[in-house]
This record gives C-alpha cells, structure tokens and sequence, in this order.
C-alpha cells in the first residue's frame, strides 16, 4: 500500500539470531501516537518486560523518525532512540538532529527495532534494498569521528552514520548515540543499550522518494510556516548565536550554572560567551536537513594551543557545562574538553556534571586528593578537568566512580555527596539553575526520563506578557520567571508540545520556543502530509497520550510523587547574592506539583495518573496493568 | 580595444593608504594614467592588472564571468577596497556591447562560505519538478564534509561554453535562447552520462530511472530554491555585480543575514 508522510515500514533487527524482517506501519497505532518518541515508546512497553535488565539481550532498542522526516518542514530533520535507560532504570529517550532520520525515512523506514546481541562487534546497513549485520570488529574503539569517517568510506560520502564512540564500549553509563559527529542523543544512556547489543553503529543510505497526501497543500503551508518563521523576532538570534546566546541571557538573569550551582552568576561569562564565541572562532552558520534556520554553528581555533580544533556546534550545554559549571575561563579550552567528550561519545550534561560534582565534593573536602588519583580539582583547573573527562570515558580510577552518572557515584562516595548530586531520577540537569527559572525546575522534577529541561522547555516564564499568561494559563505569574502560579498549567502545555515535536522529529526551537505550530496548525500539515483527517484536538490528546503513557511506564517502574523532586539545594538553599533577582530565591515544588497533577488528572498525593484520566486517552490498560503491581491507583 | 577607467566603488574595511571612494585612474591601450595629486596602491593595482587587458576587448561570449564581472577586491582582507572597472565611450568601428543585443543575463551564483548545508534546495527542487522529496530527483546538490564544515551546493550556472553541450553525442542538450539554461531533449538523449563527466561543476546527473540528464533549468525564471534557501548561498542574478539591498520577493535571503559576513562571493 502506498504510504504518505510515514515511509510505511518497520525494520526488524534480531543481533543475536542474525536475522532482519520487515513489517508495515500500523496505521492505527501511528494515529495514536504521531511517531517518533511516541510510537517508540508504544512500541517499548509492547516489547519489554518491565523488569527487563537494561543492558541484557532482552531490552531492545527502537529508532524513530516523524512523518514529517524527510519533507521540507523545517527542521523535521530529527530521529529518537528510544529504550530502558542504564543509566536511569527507567525511560531511556533521546534525540538527534542533523541528517539521520530524513535518510532512514529515505531507505523506506519509520522505525528500526534493534534485540539481541550480536556475538562480534557489528554495525547495521540500511539501504533500499533491506538491511544487513555487518563486522566492525575493525571499528572497536575508534571514536565518534573515526568511526563516521572510516564508514563513509565504505558507504559514501551521502551515507549518514549514528554510532557510539569508545565510552559505550567500556561501559559508560551514560554514553550516546552520535549523528553527523557532533549531533548526539546522548541523554539517559543510549549509547551503552547499543553497546550492550554489540552494535557500534548504523549506516542508512536511502534513496526512495517520499511522498506526502496533499502535496499542493503541504508546499502552501510550508510557505506560510517558513514566512512565519522568518519574521519571527527570534530569529535573527537564534540565526547569530544559537543556543549557545542563552549563556549570557542566563548569566544576567542570575541562574547560569556556575562552579556547580554554587551561585548563578560567573565573574568571566563574557570571556566564554556564545558572542565571544562567534566573534572570535565562527566560521560560518550550519543548520539540519531541510531546516530554515541555520542555528548551528562551525567554529575553528586558529592559534594558541588549542590550534587546529574545529567542530559543529558547541550548543549551550556544551559550553557552559565546561566552562562555568566547573569554573574554567579560557573558552578554548572549554570548547576542547567539549569536543574530547563528543568524540568519546559522552552527554556533555552529565560528563559536566559528574566532573563539578567531583570538584565540588573535592573543595568540601568530601574527597581527597588521593581519592581523585592526585587530581587538583580546584575549580577552573582545565588539565585535571580534562585528565577527569578522559578518565570518565576509559572508566579508569576515579573516573570509574562517576562514569555510571552522578547518582551512583555519589553513592558509592556516601559521606553526605548524595545532596550535591544534581540530578532528578538518575539523570543529570543541565546548566541552568532550577532557582531562577520555576517552569523549568518544576519541568524538571516531572520530567519523564529525569532531571531534563527538553521535556518541557517552558520558556514562556521569559516572556512578561501578563495578559496572554492569564489567557493562556489562568495566572498572570505565568509569565514570570521567578513566580511558582501557573507553572502546573504551563508545564503541562508545554510538555505537550515537547510531545508535538518529539513526535514529529522536529525542532523544538520552532514548535516549542517560537510556538509557531499550534496544535491546530500540526493537524493542518498532518492531514496535508499523512492524509489521516486529524483535528486540533486529535494532536493534542495524542500528544497528552504519550506524556501519559511515559507516565505510566515509570510509575509501573516504581516512580511516585517523592520523585518528582529536585536536588535539595534548589529547594533549601537560597540563590546567594549577585544574582540580580534571583538572588535569595528558592523553589517552592509543592505548590507547583499540585497543581500540574490537578492539570494533568493525576492523583494529587501520589503523581499516579488517575483511572478517568487513562480512560479518556484511551490507555485503559494500563489501570489493570498498573494495580496489577500494587500501583495504588484512584479513579478520579 | 575600450578605454577604462578604473574607481574605487565601495569600502568596507579600513584602508590605510589610503584609498578614498571615488578615486580613480584612467587606461588607454598600454598606458596608465593617474589624476594630478593622487595616487594608486600597488596592492590593489596587482590584483586588478589582469582585468585589464580583457577589458579592453570585446569579448563575444556573453553569459561568461569573465565580461559581467566589473568589480575587484584588493586583496588586503582589512581593507575590502572595492574598485569598478568602467569603459569609456565605444570602441571604434563596432557599433554593439559586448553582451550583444539582450545584454548579460542572471544565473544561478553559488557562495559556499554561505551555506549552511540544510539541503532545502534539493528538496524543493525534487518537489516542484516531481512532487516528490528525493535527493536523486532533485537537480541541486550539496556536497558535505561534516568534519571540515563544507557545504558545497552544487548546481549549473549557465556557463558561457557549456562543455555539457558540446560533449553530447546525440545532440540532446541545447540552449534555452531567453533564459540560457540547458535543455534537454528526452527523446534523442541515449543517457551515456557524457554531460555528466564534462561539466566542471559536478552539478549533473542522471534520472534514477529516465536515465536523461537532470540540469537546473531554472524554473523558468524564478528558481524554487533561491526562494527557499535561507541563507543566500545561492541566488539568482548578474555575476559580478553586487547586490546591495535584498531583492524583492527573496524573503529568505533579505531576513537571513547572521553573519557579518562576505555576502559577495563573485567579486
């Protein structure tokens, strides 16, 4: 049957027997759930046993892409990888930009379903033709940018690679899974699932035409969006700068993660801002497959001892994570530290977060010099960071303790480190302190693969607009970044739009931060794209699905309302002075988490979805599913 | 042969000499000459020296870089003194420009230190021609090399001889007399691939099925990836000739200026 949006076909990949099948797209299960990490998730709870040990042949590993993948819509460039987390022991999920999952739409595919364990080092080719397991024990340790390299030569250079590097070889918790070098779901462990499956990497090259439904339809829509894209004012900055402008944003607003969230402000942010950054190393801007906004950048280092470095990126993440979340003020520097983590196939927020988690434990004397192999790790000592960041990859020493992430570490460390392990449910939060961004702490704490700000990314708190947030959200707080009203409500949409995009595969700049695709708008180039007749409502109660079926499959795995937390310093410890406004602010969590159950239809006193609540999205089963492990569930 | 007169058209950076806008020397056959008072860079003068003598010719090909283009750098990156070559009055004996009578035409322009490599262009190329999204029907492409940041669209820019012409057997590929883009005639093309060997610019291929040749043709005047490339990597219009307020009806390229950058790739 002819396929519209979606490519129309499931890749089956079996390691350890060998063997690669084909199956249709259930249609029924697409419309419920979009793609992406919606139908990776449906497909999870389908495949897995709950109990199933993350590492072991028996998780399975689920590529994603969007119907949108692969079109012109901009950004719909993305691919999510989707399975039990090592890391966290709950959801695994993660996605990448770049050029990945618009060719595996290409190849004929919406989804790849990777079980098993192969019994040699391998990697996975996916042509028009099919799919073969072929040997990479050639490949074993080479890392990210080797790897990529040594397969487009057997492929070409039209070929796309995701890969792990030589991180989720030796076992790092939480290692990624790299695209185009640079562009990495390295979030919740992806990398070491892959790892586990003896899999080093994937090769798609694709060639068969994509069609959508409606095609004068689509390109109308297409225009309008991209019109409206361009006229947005945040286009010209994100166009200049990136994420990588939110590194002076936050530093003014006093929550820019500085020396471990000791305070909120770094004394040399304008040393190692994204505008120093362009002024001093751009070299020209970048953007994913089909995007109309080249956000991305390339940079080169020129001179100094860092000469020759050059690179995609850095996103904001990358750069504050090694700059002044561990102290350090020579931007070079940082940006090489960043790019030995990328090449290791590390996420640069937990390998960031373990490494000044290690510093700040060091500066309080919670561990000794000798415990840290004779590191000095004062705060913006770059050549012990990067002896760390090394170390972490090559699970060698101390860097073994802090490579199954900083929960575990911390752990092992006992002697009161546990309350400076920043991280919600096993997973690292990134560079923005919780304290001056209330939306974002309180979409951390429900995130629903831990401590993570790309669930939810609520940057209406910025906007001031008082008049749209009591429209919008009932609050006039809404708006505001400091105040803990509304921020249930904002979460709540927001996640949903999360969904939206991580469904469609594509950007959250556009769909989330710019709103240019309500969910009206989404049912308009859905039905242009796919020909399914979808609705405004259909979108959003989709998107609400998967929110809650994520939900469901975490609280089956033991989470409740005490996890739904933050590290007790954004809830205890005032943000200290200098920090503008921020300054002497905490998170008030409970207020906010009232009222996102409320919003949600989740039992206020557990954070359990309620059984009328799974009824209206058709998640019924799940109510038995659910009490079936003593989940304690109420109907209203 | 046309007397010249070269002048300093634009500066964009800092000259130290230096050069102001509006200076000038004149050339008459071999000799230079320069106004009392003033004086001419030596840095600049090597750089634009052998424009000369081909400006001073009629040149009969008149969709060739070489005639449109009138303007030179010094090649001083501080300086980005810009300097215009003007003809003085008509050669004798010749009645006709060198551009003969329609005078020089637009065609596609390809500044790769733009490009972003998002790949819109081969998109919307393949689906305005096909209504389908595919690489292999699309008649642009980028070259990338994500390790050294290289975007490389490739695409025909209408040459002045176009070897894609004169290297076909069968006589399947000629001139679009308006517009100077290559046609292709399906039905004589035996799909050998020779055009796609001689053409210099790596910009074409065959059709994964109808085996003929894929070539820019410009969407009849308008071409749909200009429309959408979002950072005027490729446009459409006069080599050589500087654009200096965005076009109308290019909205991507009017709103995608990032970059301080060298918008001016065919200087």
């Amino acid at each position: 049957m002819k396929s519209y949006g979606y490519a129309g076909r499931i890749l089956d990949v079996d390691l350890g027997a060998g063997k690669v099948s084909a199956e249709g797209l259930d249609l029924a299960s697409a419309r419920r759930y979009i793609g992406g990490r919606g139908l990776n998730v449906a497909r999870l709870v389908r495949e897995i046993g709950l109990d199933v040990d993350p590492l072991s042949p028996e998780n399975v590993l689920i590529i994603g892409t969007g119907p949108l993948d692969g079109t012109l819509f901009p950004g719909a460039a993305r691919v999510n990888f989707t399975s039990k987390s090592p890391q966290t022991g709950i959801l695994g999920d993660s996605n990448a930009g770049g050029f990945f999952g618009p060719e595996l739409k290409f190849a004929g595919y919406d989804q790849v379903i990777i079980r098993g364990r192969a019994d040699r080092l391998s990697y996975l080719f996916i042509s028009d033709d099919g799919a073969e397991v072929l040997p990479a024990v050639d490949l074993a340790g080479l890392d990210v940018w080797e790897t990529q390299k040594a397969l487009l030569a057997r492929h070409g250079r039209r070929a796309q690679v995701a890969c792990i590097g030589p991180a989720a070889e030796r076992g790092v918790k939480f290692s990624g899974i790299f695209c185009n070098l640079v562009r990495a779901a390295a979030r919740t462990g992806m990398g070491a699932v892959m790892a586990s499956k003896g899999l080093k990497a994937v090769v798609v090259r694709g060639t068969r035409p994509l069609e959508v439904a409606r095609p004068d339809e689509f390109l109308d829509f297409i225009r309008a969006l991209d019109t409206r894209i361009l006229s947005h004012p945040e286009y010209k900055p994100r166009v200049a700068l990136g994420t990588t402008r939110l590194l002076s944003a936050l530093n003014a607003a006093g929550c820019l993660a500085t020396r471990h969230f000791q305070t909120g402000r770094f004394e040399h942010a304008d040393e190692v801002s994204g505008e120093t950054l362009a002024a001093r190393l751009r070299v020209k801007g970048k953007a994913c497959f089909s995007c109309t906004i080249p956000c991305s950048r390339f940079f080169e280092v020129k001179s100094g001892p860092y000469a020759g470095l050059k690179s995609e990126g850095p996103e904001f993440e990358g750069l504050a994570g090694f700059t002044s979340r561990v102290g350090v003020r020579d931007l070079e520097a940082g940006l090489a530290t960043l790019d030995m983590c990328n090449r290791a196939g590390m996420d640069a927020i937990s390998t960031a977060e373990c490494v000044s988690f290690a510093m700040e434990c060091f500066e309080r004397g919670i561990i000794s010099r000798k415990e840290a192999d004779g590191l000095d790790l004062t705060w913006g000592n770059i050549g012990a960071v990067q002896t760390l960041v090394r170390k972490i990859a090559s699970r060698e020493g101390f860097g073994d303790v802090l490579a199954d992430g900083v929960r575990e570490a911390a752990r092992k460390i006992g002697r009161g480190s546990e309350d400076l392990a920043m991280h919600v449910k096993g997973l690292e939060i990134f560079m923005a302190d919780p304290r001056g961004i209330k939306g974002y702490a309180l979409g951390n704490a429900v995130a629903s693969r831990g401590g993570d700000h790309l669930r939810s990314e609520p940057s209406f708190e910025f906007t001031q607009d008082a008049e749209a947030a009591v429209r919008r959200f009932g609050a006039r707080e809404a708006a505001f970044r400091l105040e803990h009203k509304g921020k249930g409500r904002v979460v709540k949409h927001f996640e949903e739009l999360c969904a939206l995009a991580d469904s469609l595969d594509a950007c959250k700049n556009t769909i989330v931060n710019m709103e240019v695709l309500p969910f009206d708008d989404a049912a308009t180039v859905l039905r242009a794209a796919t020909g399914f007749d979808f609705d405004g409502a259909e979108v959003q109660a989709a998107c609400e699905r998967i929110v809650n079926l994520e939900r469901c499959f975490i609280t089956a795995l033991g989470i409740r309302r005490s996890d739904d937390t933050l590290p007790r310093r954004f809830r205890e410890e005032p943000m200290p002075a200098g920090c503008g406004a921020t300054s002497g602010s905490t998170v008030a969590l409970d207020e906010m988490l009232d009222e996102y159950y409320k919003a949600r239809g989740w039992d206020v006193r557990t954070g359990v979805p309620t059984a009328s609540t799974l009824r209206r999205l058709g998640l019924d089963e799940w109510a038995s599913r659910l009490a079936e492990r003593d989940v304690p569930i109420v109907d209203q | 042969m046309y007397d010249l007169r070269v002048v300093v058209d634009e500066i964009r950076g800092f000259c130290d000499l230096p050069m102001e806008v509006g200076d000038y020397f004149e050339v008459s056959g071999g000799r230079i000459t320069i106004p009392d008072g003033k004086f001419m860079c030596l840095w600049a003068l090597q750089s634009i020296l052998p424009m000369l003598p081909a400006k001073q010719r009629n040149i009969v090909e008149d969709n060739d870089w070489l005639s449109n283009t009138v303007r030179v750098a010094c090649p001083d990156p501080n300086g980005m003194v810009i300097f215009r070559i003007e003809r003085v009055g008509q050669p004798a004996g010749e009645g006709k420009t060198e551009h003969g009578p329609r005078g020089p035409r637009p065609r596609m322009l390809v500044n790769e230190k733009l490009c972003a490599g998002c790949r819109a262009c081969e998109l919307i190329c393949s689906f305005t021609h096909e209504r389908k999204f595919s690489d292999l029907l699309s008649r642009i492409h980028v070259a990338k090399v994500d390790e050294d940041g290289i975007d490389r669209p490739l695409v025909c820019r209408q040459c002045g001889n176009a070897r894609c012409v004169e290297a076909c057997p069968s006589g399947a590929l000629s001139r679009d007399p308006e517009t100077r883009c290559v046609l292709v005639d399906q039905a004589l093309c035996g799909g050998c691939g020779a055009c796609v060997r001689a053409c210099p610019f790596d910009a074409i291929t065959l059709h994964p099925e109808r085996g003929a040749p894929l070539i820019c043709d410009l969407c009849g005047g308008d071409p749909e990836c200009v429309r959408r490339c979002p950072t005027g990597a490729i446009s459409y219009g006069l080599a050589g000739v500087s654009e200096k307020a965005p076009r109308p009806g290019a909205p991507y390229r009017a709103s995608a200026q990032g970059t301080p950058g060298d918008q001016e790739g065919n200087i």
